[in-house]
């Protein structure tokens, strides 16, 4: 049972690993959306394996079926054929500050996976909506609001960038 | 030799039966369709080959499985055919948490409603990626109502279904089914009339069915997102179209019409009567009303589905509420 959750663990990996690839290095916009659906689902199928099976079937209720359904719908209202824009080679500089980002991100995580001890290595067990639903409301209603904050944020972030790009012209 | 865990064996025979039922299904429901089609329209329909023209959708099955298959011209290769393949795929893991019977469905879990709105949200990037792929405008514009009509319709169906799992307090088909009684007068449907309308009226939306077949109106846009598909490419976003009708009139069966309960007759007997005279109704609306334009689609939804689902979701949880404390 463990070997079959690892084979598991890697088959998910892999499809989140290659998805982000594509969606990172695909030169039309379609088909990074495309990767970037498959790097979804892999997490929805991570989540899965963690035996949160209402979190996998939200991922995929959510991510794939109405954010990406509306990333969608912003490609088709711009011209993103293949040739366009996205499609050159990134400069040297924005290819470093990339790597940085990676590497600052990446090297934290593994460093802390690395140095601390396994919380646990039990058979996870799942958790009910109610329960799910009555810690978001109560302990951990921090977190939930901080993420809405990162929400606001991030659609600040687009409306910014929209804005500079449209005073720009 | 370890014995075959029940669970897989259960799976398989299941997916087998699901595999089997909609080819079937697709076949008959095309002939239903003509037929009533046909009559309709004061015209007898197919009756040539075989009796009554039964015969007639196998052999349009067998030409369209022979026909070439064709890709146009500067057509993204790997999109173009990724397409037809999403949209059938997750229809066979839509039906596996179908309550048929008492006991009888292939996945029993807890969380099987979510399970159906979570993989149907894939048939739309199906038909996106169908539309976008073909480099055709036609395909594109057929797309770009596509999306715009299932993110419209999505939410008045997901807070429909919400009414009634929440007065179940579940959101397991089967759970759900066991609430209710044999009766007519013990269904969900007399608790959630409105409910029940909202969803049929957005199923209908979300299926991409008439008078909600904007993504694919044949008089406006050729075939819509589609038009590029010869072959099986087409044959499998057409038998998607009827097993996607299938789940979303098993979804109201169990959700609203009370699964398999029913006098005399055994449980999946009804369950199948009763799936087969909501597809009825389906057929019937999409060849007896016309097609809405584009922007009536989005008032019936945004103006009068949305607000009214709304309103019946808030309701529903002041009177569970009131029933608890009660």
């Amino acid at each position: 049972m463990e070997n079959m959750a690892k084979i598991v663990f890697g088959f998910y990996t892999l499809i989140i690993l290659g998805g982000s690839l594509v969606a990172v290095g695909a030169k039309s916009l379609v088909r990074a959306m495309v990767g970037l659906i498959a790097t979804l689902l892999g997490v929805a199928g991570m989540y899965m394996l963690l035996n949160a099976q209402f979190m996998a079937l939200m991922q995929i209720l959510i991510y794939v079926g109405a954010v990406c359904v509306l990333i969608f719908f912003a490609i088709m209202l711009t011209r993103a054929d293949a040739g366009g824009e996205e499609a050159a080679s990134a400069p040297l500089r924005q290819n470093l500050l990339a790597l940085t980002a990676v590497l600052s991100v990446g090297g934290i995580l593994g460093w802390l996976v690395l140095t601390r001890p396994l919380a646990t290595t039990g058979v996870p067990v799942e958790v009910s909506i109610e329960k799910l639903g009555l810690g978001l409301l109560g302990p951990y209603g921090l977190a939930f609001e901080l993420i809405s904050v990162v929400l606001l944020v991030s659609m600040a972030g687009a409306v910014l960038l929209a804005w500079e790009r449209r005073n720009g012209k | 030799m370890n014995a075959i865990p029940a669970e897989l064996l259960r799976i398989i025979i299941g997916l087998v039966a699901i595999a089997v039922s909609v080819g079937l299904i697709g076949l008959v429901m095309v002939w239903v369709e003509r037929k009533v089609a046909g009559h309709i329209q004061r015209r007898p329909g197919p009756y040539e080959v075989g009796p009554n023209g039964l015969i007639q959708p196998l052999c349009d099955a067998l030409k369209l499985v022979g026909k070439q298959l064709f890709m146009p011209k500067g057509a993204d290769p790997i999109l173009f055919w990724l397409a037809p393949v999403l949209a059938f795929l997750p229809v066979l893991l839509l039906f596996l948490p179908l309550p048929v019977g008492d006991g009888l469905q292939t996945l029993d879990v807890n969380l099987g409603l979510l399970l159906i709105l979570a993989f149907s949200g894939l048939a739309v990037l199906s038909v996106l990626l169908a539309g976008w792929a073909s480099n055709n405008k036609y395909g594109l514009l057929g797309a770009a109502r596509g999306v715009a009509q299932a993110v419209a319709y999505e939410i008045p169906l997901l807070l429909s279904v919400l009414a009634v799992s929440f007065v179940a307090g579940s959101l397991d088909l089967a759970h759900v089914v066991k609430l209710q009684g044999t009766w007519p007068w013990n269904w969900n449907i007399m608790t959630q009339p409105l409910a029940f309308l909202i969803y049929i009226v957005s199923a209908l939306g979300e299926t991409n069915r008439a008078p909600f077949d904007l993504p694919e109106a044949e008089s406006e846009l050729t075939a819509g997102f589609h038009t590029e598909y010869s072959g099986m490419g087409f044959g499998l976003f057409f038998l998607a179209e009827y097993a996607n009708m299938v789940v979303v009139c098993s979804v109201a069966t169990a959700l609203f019409l009370g699964g398999w309960h029913g006098p005399v007759l055994p449980g999946p007997v009804w369950f199948v009567l009763k799936v087969s005279a909501l597809m009825l109704l389906m057929v019937f609306v999409r060849w007896t009303y016309p097609r809405v334009r584009f922007d009536q689609l989005l008032v019936i939804n945004w103006k009068w589905l949305l607000p009214l689902a709304v309103a019946n979701l808030l309701l529903t949880a002041f009177f569970v509420k009131l029933a608890q404390f009660a």
